[in-house]
């Protein structure tokens, strides 16, 4: 490789490792939460809470569902999140069978899981439709639903798979309908809404439930258990964050919950802020809401974003250039390497980062192993295209010059196979700067994070706070590339 | 005995044919040797084996009377300057880079370097500022006396031209072919050189090889091929040739 290319590739890597180090290594309380609102406004006055008993805390927020947050906290990548307590037992002990809050706190324990006092509301999961819809066809209670074989259901993601989800439902109430689809719990509103879908799963405190004016079944045959919010804390978290979160118990009923969910879903008020509020007013907390200002959200996620893309380009570059060297000159080994990029390069991009959490917990790491994973078959292709392409004479003639093989390697074959090798990378790159923004979904940051947040909130503005800056930079690789190529690498 | 180049029995098969069969050849010290014969004959392929690109299935291949083996290729490869048809030249390099190349790899000393380019850019007649060309954007014969220096550059005692003017144009081979024997007399080095063009092979060389389907047919000047062909076959192809001739005459 030309002094030159080597050189951008360093710029990139410091880049990239600078970002990364500032962002990544210090030791502080991290509080996770899932990807909805009112798990973000819960996370977020836990972390203000923990701040003010002394501590330095971090809101890793929307992480994802309840597997992701769980996995996290038993690794330690996260020490608290706040959860519902019917979750736990039909979720993660769905085959203990409990049955009361207090075998579920014994089943914690097991785990070194610490749970808080209970909140004070029950957010139980709820199926709604919308008024009209529920009058036209006269459904007010859940057993009803068998009787409309057509209606078309579209539960959240999470609801379709979970055993006190829509499998249970299905069973419990022998439900007919197939027209069943799994989605973002935050665009169900708008598919109801729109008249696209007949029936979702809500949560019982959701503020859109007044908004898009909806009507929630009862659930007559006792399907639901009881969703008691807590905050889950690893068994090392200090005491003194325990008792701090302990001072939640019973301060937050379903009224107060769903004005905080309605403040922040069709109010946009940040989710620091209304949590500070709520410390104020209910605790006495003058708890500091740590809102960023647009430009410094923005340079946040340019940073944790160029970091994701950066380092596991870099990475790339230094496994597939050799092995796409080594595939070219020997077959066998390049069938081998070929057919195994060719896997990963199909995995989908989502399935393979929640592959990743057990092994890498949260965060940069399985994002960036994942974004590595997918940049390999790109560069690898290009570099054994590349020194394939180079004319028989040419190669003939390198080496009837008497150059040894690496000698020939160097200033001749791979020299006219950057070009190619090049046009990898710049193809690598820009699929990185687009599927980096999933990384907001596993607590990478990012520019998916606005857009992620967007989705939740339908703010098309914040959407396109991610998603912008997002096209913007790739258009950048684009040109950067297309610079370099012009500059070193074209042919004479 | 004291060759530049030797074959002895050399065989070489490709996957369905045999270019060279049990092909006993020498080239003596400052010789000028002529290979010639229709396409696939297997007179490219020889050349290969006196540079080790291809290796023999049996018998011995001797450069400067050293056998070629796996070991001494790099060092022997130093001795031997190789031309193609199409000049070789690496695109990404100018003129001067691809010239130099090998030298600069065996870290020959700058002074040296510079000299031997000076002096090499007279004998081949190539313009000064030409060498900073990229090859792109040299002439077809510019390109050919580029090859040249580049083959010359490591003063090798033997050089190896496969058909070193076949792309070129007729007004400017001609000019080259010129130049080129010129240049060997002036510096007696051992040539063996491929071409289809029988009058080439006569204008080169008093000694000319004719191949045929992978056998050296017959060795002799042009008037022993016409004079004393070795089988019908000899005055058939040399005949071809003239054919070709006299019919643009006649017409």
């Amino acid at each position: 490789m030309p002094e030159s290319h080597r050189c951008l590739f360093r710029t990139l890597l410091t880049i990239a490792v600078l970002s990364f180090g500032s962002t990544a290594f210090a030791a502080k309380t991290v509080i996770g939460s899932k990807a909805f609102t009112e798990s973000v406004i819960l996370g977020e006055i836990a972390t203000q809470l923990t701040e003010e008993a002394g501590y330095d805390a971090e809101h890793r927020r929307q992480l994802g569902g309840t597997r992701v947050l769980w996995s996290a906290l038993i690794r330690g990548d996260i020490q608290c999140y706040p959860e519902y307590t019917g979750t736990l037992s039909t979720e993660i002990f769905s085959s203990q069978n409990i049955k009361s809050d207090t075998e579920l706190r014994s089943a914690l324990a097991k785990q070194s899981i610490w749970t808080s006092k209970s909140l004070g509301f029950n957010n139980t999961y709820v199926l709604g439709m919308t008024r009209g819809r529920a009058a036209e066809l006269g459904i007010t209670r859940m057993s009803q639903l068998a009787d409309h074989p057509t209606l078309r259901f579209g539960f959240s993601n999470e609801f379709m798979e979970r055993a006190d989800g829509w499998p249970g439902i299905r069973a419990h109430y022998r439900l007919p309908q197939q027209d069943v689809r799994g989605l973002s719990h935050d665009l169900a509103y708008r598919g109801l809404e729109s008249r696209s879908l007949d029936l979702t799963d809500l949560y019982s405190t959701d503020a859109e439930i007044v908004h898009y004016d909806l009507t929630t079944l009862v659930d007559d045959a006792r399907f639901f258990p009881v969703y008691d919010a807590i905050i889950v804390c690893r068994e090392d978290v200090p005491d003194a964050i325990r008792e701090s979160l302990n001072r939640l118990g019973g301060r937050i009923d379903e009224m107060t919950m769903t004005k905080m969910n309605a403040r922040a879903a069709l109010d946009r008020e940040p989710e620091a802020q209304i949590a500070a509020s709520f410390l104020r007013d209910q605790l006495n907390v003058n708890a500091e809401a740590k809102v960023q200002s647009r430009s410094a959200r923005i340079w946040q996620r340019t940073r944790e974003h160029l970091a994701m893309v950066g380092i596991s380009l870099g990475l790339a570059v230094l496994v597939a250039v050799p092995l796409g060297i080594i595939a070219f000159h020997r077959r066998g080994v390049g069938r081998v390497v070929f057919a195994i990029a060719d896997i990963l390069q199909t995995l989908p991009a989502l399935a393979l980062l929640v592959f990743l959490i057990p092994w890498l917990g949260i965060g940069y790491a399985p994002a960036i192993v994942a974004l590595f994973l997918y940049s390999v078959l790109p560069i690898l292709r290009n570099t054994h295209t590349g020194l394939a392409d180079i004319p028989r004479d040419l190669r003939e003639s390198a080496e009837a010059l008497g150059l040894p093989r690496i000698a020939r390697l160097r200033y001749v074959e791979l020299p006219l196979a950057a070009r190619s090798m090049l046009a990898g990378v710049r193809t690598a790159a820009v699929i990185n700067v687009g599927t980096a923004t999933l990384g907001a979904l596993i607590g990478a940051g990012g520019y998916g994070q606005p857009i992620l947040t967007g989705i939740r909130l339908d703010d098309t503005k914040l959407i396109l706070e991610g998603a912008v800056p997002a096209a913007v930079l790739a258009l950048l690789v684009q040109w950067v590339f297309g610079w370099v190529e012009r500059r070193w690498v074209t042919a004479k | 005995m004291s060759s530049a180049i030797a074959f002895e029995h050399v065989t070489h098969r490709y996957p369905h044919a045999v270019a060279v069969d049990d092909v006993t050849l020498r080239v003596e010290p400052g010789e000028t040797v002529a290979l010639i014969g229709p396409s696939g004959c297997g007179k490219s392929t020889l050349l290969k084996l006196a540079t080790g690109l291809v290796r023999p299935q049996q018998g011995s291949v001797f450069v400067t009377d050293r056998a070629l083996a796996p070991d001494n290729l790099i060092e022997i490869r130093h001795r031997i300057g190789y031309v193609i048809q199409s000049g070789g030249l690496f695109p990404h390099l100018s003129a001067v880079d691809n010239v130099t190349l090998a030298a600069r790899f065996l870290k020959r000393d700058r002074q040296w370097i510079a000299t031997r380019v000076a002096e090499l850019a007279e004998l081949v007649q190539l313009p000064r500022e030409a060498l900073d060309r990229f090859p792109n954007n040299l002439s077809g014969g510019q390109r050919q006396r580029v090859s040249l220096m580049r083959a010359l550059m490591l003063d090798p005692a033997v050089l190896l031209l496969d058909e070193p003017l076949g792309a070129l144009d007729p007004m400017v081979r001609h000019g080259l072919q010129e130049d080129l024997r010129r240049l060997f007399q002036r510096l007696g080095k051992s040539v063996l050189l491929v071409t289809h063009d029988m009058a080439e092979a006569a204008f080169f060389s008093q000694n000319i090889v004719l191949m045929r389907e992978g056998k050296i047919v017959q060795r002799g000047s042009y008037r022993d091929l016409i004079d004393a062909p070795a089988e019908q076959f000899v005055s058939d192809f040399v005949k071809a040739q003239r054919g070709l001739h006299a019919e643009a005459f006649d017409a």
